[in-house]
């Protein structure tokens, strides 16, 4: 392994390209606050760094800065999806922070940040650039949750976030140092190996440093029983940064799952299976479960989100490639119906805030009402929506593995989470509208359903556009 | 044969009619829907001019790489057992717009949009040969019948909506697993394919039973039909016509399709159980007809019993047995959408679906007593008419497997004439109820021209029944061949 060079930086242009947006941010903020330039220079930056995640680097596997990072294709499929879920959030938060006071400068400039963290998340190959790029999404997102700091919910949320996240950071930490002290390394391959050679699948010290790592890293995609903080973090916080922590988030906490698990941890399959089992089937009942009690959409998603972890969690089960890319492909496709959801919510303004509000939309918009009724569809899994082919290959290989009984609870909770998806589209068809007609649409939330509604429409009929890239590491 | 890939177009034509709806002016949205559905009968001809009757193998095969990656196939044709059903569900789709010409006065766009839909998802369940087409068809109905239910329906709709809803997915989800076990064992979902390959027969019974709550739910079989009087009876009459007309027969050919090729041992585990349900079905369903008030109610009940015969006759697994149950399937789906449609066009009239609030109408309105009778007399089984034949075929092939079974059937006939003929008598016969009077009860001519071509096909295959029949002997035969 030589050291780093400069060539080296070259396989970074995508993060470069989001950082450096984000200082000229910084530089400009008190010139660019009142105008479009923050938004219109993150979408733009988000779409640079995909096109450089796609094209510059679409070359063989290669790994940069002795070792730390890697840029495979799994790398780049994550980088390309997290730079997406950028741009829409970016488009959502035109009209999701109108008159909240947020410095729009600022914010952005965490977006990119945060951005910047999950890419670097998903290309880590070492337990050091791994747990930085975790820690830098965090800090953002800490920020980013309390940003509108009148609002006392938002301070709130914030602060259990805080203080949650941290001690999960520690956990995960303390899981690090006990594989480093056990393997003499802290990268994956190196940690596979040693594991591999001396035996330690089941050191109790080496188990327990894999439950650790595993807590940390459950926490940060709010899987059962470590999400306890996501719906207060979602309520408490503005309705962009919620959908930005249900989408971005979650894809490159998924990715880290899936390489942690898939490279560094591999030969402790049983012991991991076990662990992603529990994970996945708390998260899946309970996520859908307490969805049913919900009234506030926000809380709600919050819920979803959490048996959406779930679902795409078992795909990793079975701890093979094919798992693995069932699981990117689940994250691909949950990504843009979230988001696009969430643009419903954010388009509808107050009223969208909570279910009642969606009352007798179909007579006054029905145009939105059947945009949002598509997201319902492919957030319950219902065929030609990209919600059912998600399901269906992380069923699959959960099946294929032999959790027939997961797969089973698995479908059962799809459908008490028809009940509560369904309870909205019976709310925006069945009933007659009391509150008045909503708003136009700003042009930037029209963009952002758009592409959000091709993807899962397009994802839902011809899966096989997005499946070839959806390669393991 | 033709030169266009005639499935296809006909499955996606009223798709494609669907979407044009949402661009269409509210004014021209049934006329729109009018064409698309008669188009899509005329397109279909090919199926009917050009299809052997003398050979069971798959015809009009389509096949296309839907995703290479998993080796999952776009299959489409069919054998002679799916021709009738394509044929009842592009007929009552037109029935259907027409029925609802003048009835659907709010967000009519929509309203035809969503019946579009459905039948293309009828349609294509109809006509996949491959089991993820057939599953992505049969969640595909669920969503459009949903908001027919729920959007267009009776005072209590949304709770009716919600259960039929709730009920159909938690039958298909469990499929949904037997599907994909299926799909991780045998690496195909081809029906033939899977025909073919040995599935461990202790799976079978489990894959049998996964399939069975998904088709037990749609049929509906006893316990699981609580959903279908009230999805019924608060439906419009459109989606009455289609949810008794074509979505019940999707259970029943699920079983044909899936259960008795694929999965002959666990069918031959179950079939004492399927036998018993099925009777139970026929003699509750019969009894329940008799304590209903509401007629649509009465008719949703007097359904649970006739699709007890339909599933007698498939578990029989004899080819009199099985071509009457198919043939039943047919019938009934002629005669409850027949029955549901009078219901309708008088409901317009008077608002009120309760017995008591009826009487004398043959007094004020003798066309559509005329109809009433015919469609009456049918389902309760008089010979000559449709429903005879079918419900004949079926109680033989009953005797010749266990003779209660066959006696318990005979009973449920019984039981079908004693309501059906109370029920004509109550609303037809005896002095004008005074609640009646001064209303025009008497049909127009767009309601003749829509009840017309059922009482045609009810008296034809009364008559006739090799129409269908003779559709059904070779795949039939081939099929029990397989069956155990």
């Amino acid at each position: 392994m030589n050291g780093p060079s400069v060539a080296d930086l070259g396989l970074l242009i995508p993060e470069l390209i989001l950082t450096g947006m984000a200082l000229v941010l910084i530089l400009v903020a008190r010139r660019a606050q009142g105008t479009a330039l923050p938004v219109v220079g993150t979408v733009m930056a988000a779409v640079g760094a995909a096109v450089a995640a796609w094209w510059v680097l679409s070359s063989e596997p290669q790994s940069a800065f002795a070792g730390l990072i890697t840029i495979d294709g799994y790398a780049q499929f994550f980088k390309v999806l997290v730079a997406a879920a950028l741009a829409l959030v970016a488009l959502l938060s035109v009209k999701g922070l109108e008159g909240k006071g947020v410095p729009r400068s600022e914010y952005h400039v965490l977006l990119l940040l945060a951005s910047t963290g999950m890419m670097l998340t998903v290309s880590a190959v070492d337990m050091v650039t791994f747990y930085l790029g975790l820690e830098l999404i965090t800090l953002c997102s800490y920020i980013l949750v309390g940003i509108t700091v009148d609002r006392p919910k938002s301070n709130e949320a914030a602060i259990k976030y805080f203080l949650l996240a941290s001690f999960a950071s520690a956990l995960m930490l303390f899981g690090i140092s006990l594989t480093y002290g056990l393997t003499g390394t802290t990268s994956f391959s190196g940690v596979a190996a040693a594991i591999a050679e001396r035996g330690l699948a089941d050191h109790p010290l080496q188990l327990a440093a894999l439950a650790l790592i595993a807590s940390g890293l459950a926490f940060k995609i709010a899987a059962v029983p470590f999400h306890a903080w996501a719906p207060d973090a979602y309520q408490g916080a503005s309705t962009p940064v919620a959908a930005f922590l249900a989408s971005g988030s979650k894809a490159a906490g998924l990715a880290a799952v899936g390489r942690v698990g898939l490279i560094a941890f591999g030969a402790d399959a049983p012991a991991l299976s076990t662990i992603l089992v529990g994970l996945a089937a708390l998260s899946v009942a309970l996520g859908s479960v307490l969805a049913l009690a919900q009234t506030e959409m926000k809380r709600l998603l919050a819920y979803s989100s959490i048996a959406h972890v779930g679902y795409a969690l078992m795909g990793l089960i079975a701890g093979t490639p094919e798992g693995a890319s069932a699981t990117m492909t689940y994250a691909f496709f949950y990504v843009f119906m979230t988001l696009g959801t969430f643009g419903v919510v954010i388009g509808l303004g107050a009223r969208g805030a909570t279910v009642d509000g969606y009352q007798g939309l179909a007579a006054q918009r029905p145009g939105l009402a059947a945009v949002m009724l598509l997201f319902l569809l492919a957030l319950t899994g219902i065929p030609l929506t990209s919600g059912f082919v998600a399901k269906f290959i992380v069923i699959s290989s959960a099946v294929g593995a032999g959790y027939v009984v997961l797969a089973v609870l698995a479908v059962v909770c799809s459908v008490v989470s028809a009940f509560v998806y369904m309870r909205i589209a019976v709310l925006m068809y069945m009933k007659d509208p009391e509150a008045p007609m909503p708003a136009r649409l700003p042009v930037a939330l029209c963009v952002a359903l758009a592409v959000a509604v091709i993807v899962t429409l397009v994802g839902g009929v011809l899966p096989g556009l997005v499946t070839p890239w959806a390669v393991a590491p | 044969m033709s030169d266009y890939p005639v499935l296809t177009v006909t499955t996606f034509l009223p798709l494609a009619g669907a979407l044009l709806l949402f661009f269409a002016s509210a004014r021209f949205a049934r006329w729109i829907a009018l064409a698309v559905s008669l188009a899509t009968i005329a397109i279909s001809a090919p199926l009917y001019t050009d299809f052997d009757k003398g050979s069971s193998a798959l015809q009009f095969v389509e096949s296309v790489d839907w995703i290479p990656d998993w080796n999952l196939v776009y299959g489409m044709g069919v054998d002679g057992i799916s021709i009738p059903f394509i044929a009842l569900a592009t007929l009552l789709t037109v029935l259907c717009v027409g029925v609802s010409w003048v009835a659907v006065k709010t967000r009519v766009r929509e309203f035809y949009a969503a019946l579009l839909v459905a039948e293309t998802a009828m349609i294509g369940l109809f006509a996949a040969t491959n089991l993820f087409v057939f599953f992505v068809f049969w969640e595909l109905i669920v969503i459009p019948i949903f908001l027919l239910i729920g959007v267009w329906g009776g005072p209590r709709r949304v709770y009716s909506a919600m259960k039929f809803l709730l009920f159909t997915l938690a039958g298909s989800v469990l499929m949904l697993v037997g599907l994909i076990t299926l799909y991780t064992t045998c690496d195909t979902l081809d029906f033939r394919e899977l025909a073919k390959a040995a599935i461990d027969p202790d799976h079978q019974v489990w894959l049998f039973a996964a399939f069975l709550a998904a088709f037990a739910v749609k049929v509906p079989m006893i316990p699981v039909h609580t959903w279908l009087p009230d999805a019924h009876t608060e439906a419009p009459t459109a989606g009455s016509v289609i949810l008794a007309g074509v979505l019940l027969k999707m259970g029943a050919y699920g079983f044909l399709r899936i259960s008795l090729p694929i999965l002959p041992e666990g069918a031959a585990f179950f079939v004492e159980p399927m036998l018993v349900l099925s009777v139970v079905a026929i003699v509750y369903g019969a009894y329940m007809t008799l304590a209903q008030t509401d007629i649509k109610r009465l008719i949703a009940y007097s359904s649970v019993g006739h699709m007890g015969f339909v599933t007698l006759g498939i578990f029989t697994l004899k080819q009199g047995g099985v071509e009457g149950a198919i043939l039943q399937m047919i019938n009934h789906g002629i005669v409850s959408a027949a029955l549901f449609l009078c219901v309708g066009m008088i409901y317009e009239r008077t608002h009120t679906r309760e017995i008591k609030d009826y009487g004398g109408v043959a007094r004020t309105a003798p066309v559509y007593c005329v109809f009433l009778t015919l469609f009456c007399l049918a389902a309760a089984g008089f010979p000559g008419l449709n429903s005879f034949v079918g419900e004949f075929l079926v109680v033989q092939g009953a005797f010749a497997t266990e003779n209660w079974l066959g006696a318990m059937a005979i009973w449920g006939v019984a039981l079908g004439t004693v309501y059906m003929v109370w029920l004509y008598y109550r609303v037809v016969m005896g002095k004008l109820n005074p609640g009646l009077e001064g209303m025009k009860l008497e049909l127009g001519v767009r309601e003749v021209v829509t009840l017309a071509p059922l009482a045609i096909l009810a008296v034809c295959l009364g008559v006739y029944p090799e129409l269908v029949l003779s559709y059904l002997h070779e795949p039939v035969k081939a099929l029990l061949g397989v069956a155990p």
